[in-house]
């Protein structure tokens, strides 16, 4: 049985001419391979090459920096976190810049978190703990410690984050390359990486699709989401739009919103936050169909206007929407109509189909990791750590998230389950609903 | 001690002068009426064996229990007071004090009930200024910057559609009574639809700080203090019963504290002694051998330290341990049982040997007496008794002492 299918298998590939196997493999030679391997690698060339062309000028943003001495504002919105803060506020004291405000928010939380905080802020570890004894949702409790906020710069935290020393220096020094930047994002690590297969997973996962990814879009001036767990923004710019909008996706429509004022957004590579992921597939599909929701509600509906030549049409912008919802929403849809198209019109090989497939996926995983590795200067892992589950990301990446995303996108289409998601309070949530947000 | 009566028209409230005074007479015609109290005093009176305590604390407990056993009063219960230094005021003892001392009654109660003067229960608790003991505290609730109590609340609103949040003042408009969002610039309608007030937020008037929980902290009015909760001294108020061996105490007199005798160089406490008698019973069922425990008691300790001062008192003690000290072995272990009485062990020797070298000690005892103190006759009474696995330490120090004066 086994030998027929390698035999078969290999008269498959005999008879492989190249008119056939582009018919036979379009969607990975014209969507993945190009557009993810190809076209990302010669960007990261030019972003790394105008990045060494730079480094006077980073230089002098850096000192330019340092001579002034903002005042950073830090801001750690959460419910229940009370049992991570500690280690973060550990990471942020060992901080390379020392001119921070820390300003820990409390939403609502009914653990032990209510006495952590006001017992750091005793002991002179976090400058400010504020609570709100009624759960509001993440948006109210950002938007709440915000007021409190002193600096020049604003960036927000995750509790369970933990920083580099340097996460904060490097997250700031953008705004001084460039005046017009509006907001920085910072490149989330995966701290519990040897915890399970589906944290090593994502692990390489956010080193190679998120972290690099970020990198590309970021040269483009189309990188488009500052991640919630290390964002840093221009005090003024968030005083404009008053703060954050109700979630989920809130780091997402931030971003958009900062677009949309005119303002720039940068990915700093070398600030590094570490993270713990969700360490089992039922998390991390709650975690992914949260995400993917967002897609739809902000991009497709919220804040569709960016599409239409209007007032505040920016091209940056428009492109950075079609190249989101190309590569997300519609390229998504365009793999089961190549599933569809393989299987209708060559039935009898569909199985070589899929075992070349995976093949194709692996080997350019497996040559992305070891490329782009080259192009990351932080790692908190060894790499070779990974080799062993790079074969496994044809499967998490090409089928499981591909599904979570497909019922995402389903059930957000057909459904507005977003505004039933219990991540934010209801009573906002059927305003979100009603007013379209 | 003698009894005192209050002439007065009315009845009076103040607890010092009702628990102070041994009643309130309306008229001299009344004073028939009082006779027999009056003698019962004073016949109880003439009971009593002054002595000149040791200590200062020793003096108060003496001075507190003579008074109680004469007046008939066994219950020493705290009064709320206003005028006193911690708010509750035991009269019989707190009016030895000024108001500014007047914590020290609760240390003295402490020892009485230490020494089993008095049982207790708890009755409440106070809290004391950390730096003069003084309970006279003011609470405020400050700013925890500046520690000022001049500040002013505003209710926090959450706009639930935009996520706005910001204190009441940021929604009020200048027109009207109606609050709008300062962000999406809709009306507030319906609390718990479309908005609510998830917390309140202070600001000090003196530092302009914003924040949410208040330091509180307590002023003491007599010294200034201003402390934080925290570092206030908790002290419990305990009401007290005289016991037994308080109301001994009081007529024979109340000397030192333990406390006193536990000072003095050469000596273990008595608790320390009970174990190393009971190792030493252990060791003789296992072992053949005699030991023996010996006491040595002051049969007349009233009049002894009655003519002698607190200090002299203690260096008369001394001197009795640094003799007996001269003459046993340093492996023995003396200790006080109470001011009159010494106990002592004798170990691995016969107890005949034992009761010469006791001799000898209340001979140079004596001699000793007879040079420091000229006029002063001190009567000693001994006993020696050999260790018997078989009873236990109590009981042997029971019995050695059971035909002491």
């Amino acid at each position: 049985m086994f030998e027929d299918i390698i035999d078969n298998y290999i008269r498959f590939l005999t008879s492989l001419t190249v008119d056939h196997f582009i018919r036979l493999f379009w969607f990975f030679i014209f969507f993945e391979f190009i557009r993810y391997f190809l076209i990302e690698f010669v960007i990261l060339n030019l972003w790394k090459l105008s990045k060494w062309l730079n480094r006077d000028v980073y230089e002098k943003a850096r000192q330019e920096f340092l001579f002034e001495n903002p005042l950073v504002s830090i801001i750690i919105p959460g419910k229940n976190e009370g049992k991570h803060i500690y280690k973060l506020i550990n990471s942020l004291k060992e901080q390379t810049y020392t001119n921070i405000q820390i300003i820990v928010i409390d939403d609502g939380s009914d653990d032990e978190t209510p006495t952590i905080g006001r017992d750091l802020q005793k002991a002179g570890l976090i400058d400010l703990f504020i609570r709100n004894e009624i759960r509001g949702g993440k948006a109210s409790a950002a938007n709440f410690g915000l007021r409190f906020t002193k600096g020049k710069f604003i960036i927000h935290m995750d509790a369970d984050c933990s920083y580099d020393r340097d996460a904060i220096e490097k997250i700031i020094i953008p705004f001084y390359l460039d005046k017009e930047v509006g907001g920085v994002g910072g490149n989330v690590m995966v701290r519990n990486y040897d915890e399970s297969l589906v944290t090593s997973l994502q692990a390489i996962e956010y080193y190679d699709t998120i972290s690099i990814g970020r990198a590309v879009t970021s040269y483009l001036g189309i990188y488009r989401i500052i991640s919630g767990a290390f964002g840093a923004f221009r005090a003024d710019v968030l005083d404009q739009m008053k703060g954050w909008d109700i979630g989920p996706g809130l780091d997402g429509d931030i971003t958009v919103k900062i677009r949309k004022l005119g303002y720039k957004i940068k990915f700093e590579q070398d600030a590094v936050c570490l993270t713990s992921v969700p360490n089992t597939f039922k998390k991390l599909t709650k975690q992914r169909l949260r995400w993917d929701k967002s897609l739809i509600r902000f991009r497709v509906r919220k804040h569709k206007d960016v599409l239409f030549p209007n007032q505040a049409f920016k091209f940056a912008n428009f492109i950075a929407f079609v190249e989101n919802i190309t590569y997300n929403l519609i390229l998504n849809f365009k793999w089961y109509f190549y599933l569809v198209d393989m299987v209708v019109n060559y039935p009898s090989m569909v199985l070589n189909i899929l075992i070349t497939n995976i093949l194709l996926y692996t080997f350019t995983n497996f040559t992305k990791f070891v490329i782009y590795s080259l192009y990351r200067e932080r790692k908190n892992a060894p790499y070779s750590f990974f080799l062993i589950y790079i074969p496994g990301m044809v499967f998490y990446f090409g089928y499981y998230l591909r599904i979570v995303r497909t019922i995402a996108y389903l059930q957000e289409f057909f459904f507005k389950l977003s505004y039933k998601d219990p991540w934010n309070p209801e009573k906002t949530s059927v305003h979100a609903k009603r007013l379209k947000l | 001690m003698k009894p005192v009566f209050v002439l007065k028209g009315i009845n009076i409230n103040d607890p010092f002068v009702n628990r102070l005074t041994d009643g309130t007479i309306f008229s001299l015609e009344q004073i028939e009426f009082i006779i027999p109290t009056v003698e019962k005093i004073l016949t109880k009176v003439n009971d009593l064996k002054f002595t000149n305590s040791i200590s200062f604390e020793a003096q108060m407990i003496e001075k507190m229990i003579s008074f109680m056993y004469t007046c008939d009063v066994y219950d020493l219960e705290p009064v709320p007071y206003v005028y006193s230094g911690i708010n509750y005021s035991f009269p019989i003892l707190s009016v030895n004090f000024s108001q500014t001392e007047e914590h020290s009654v609760l240390d003295i109660l402490d020892i009485a009930e230490r020494e089993g003067i008095f049982e207790s229960d708890y009755y409440d608790r106070i809290y004391l200024c950390s730096n003069c003991s003084n309970g006279h505290l003011t609470y405020r609730e400050v700013c925890p910057k500046c520690g000022s109590s001049n500040s002013t609340t505003e209710d926090i609103v959450h706009h639930f559609p935009c996520g706005y949040v910001g204190p009441i003042s940021d929604f009020k408009n200048e027109i009207d009574d109606q609050l709008d969002c300062p962000k999406c610039d809709k009306r507030l309608r319906h609390i718990g639809v479309d908005y609510d007030k998830p917390s309140i937020l202070h600001e000090c008037k003196n530092c302009s700080h914003k924040f949410q929980d208040y330091n509180v902290k307590a002023k003491c009015l007599n010294c200034l203090t201003d402390n934080g909760v925290e570092m206030l001294k908790g002290r419990e108020i305990r009401k007290y019963r005289l016991t037994k061996k308080g109301e001994l105490a009081a007529i024979n007199g109340f000397v030192s504290t333990s406390k006193d005798i536990e000072e003095i160089i050469g000596t273990v406490k008595f608790d320390t002694f009970k174990t190393m008698l009971k190792y030493e019973i252990e060791r003789l069922r296992q072992t053949e051998g005699s030991s023996n425990i010996c006491a040595i008691h002051i049969t007349n300790p009233s009049q002894v330290y009655s003519k002698i001062g607190s200090e002299v008192q203690k260096g008369l003690l001394k001197d009795l341990v640094r003799v007996i000290r001269s003459s046993i072995r340093s492996s023995d272990a003396i200790t006080f049982q109470s001011s009159s009485t010494i106990v002592l062990s004798m170990n691995e020797i016969p107890t005949r040997i034992a009761k010469r070298i006791l001799e000898e000690i209340i001979v140079m005892l004596k001699r000793l007496m007879n040079t420091a103190f000229k006029n002063m006759e001190v009567n000693f009474e001994t006993n020696v008794m050999p260790l018997d696995y078989k009873i236990s330490p109590e009981l042997h120090i029971q019995q050695l002492t059971k035909d002491f004066k």
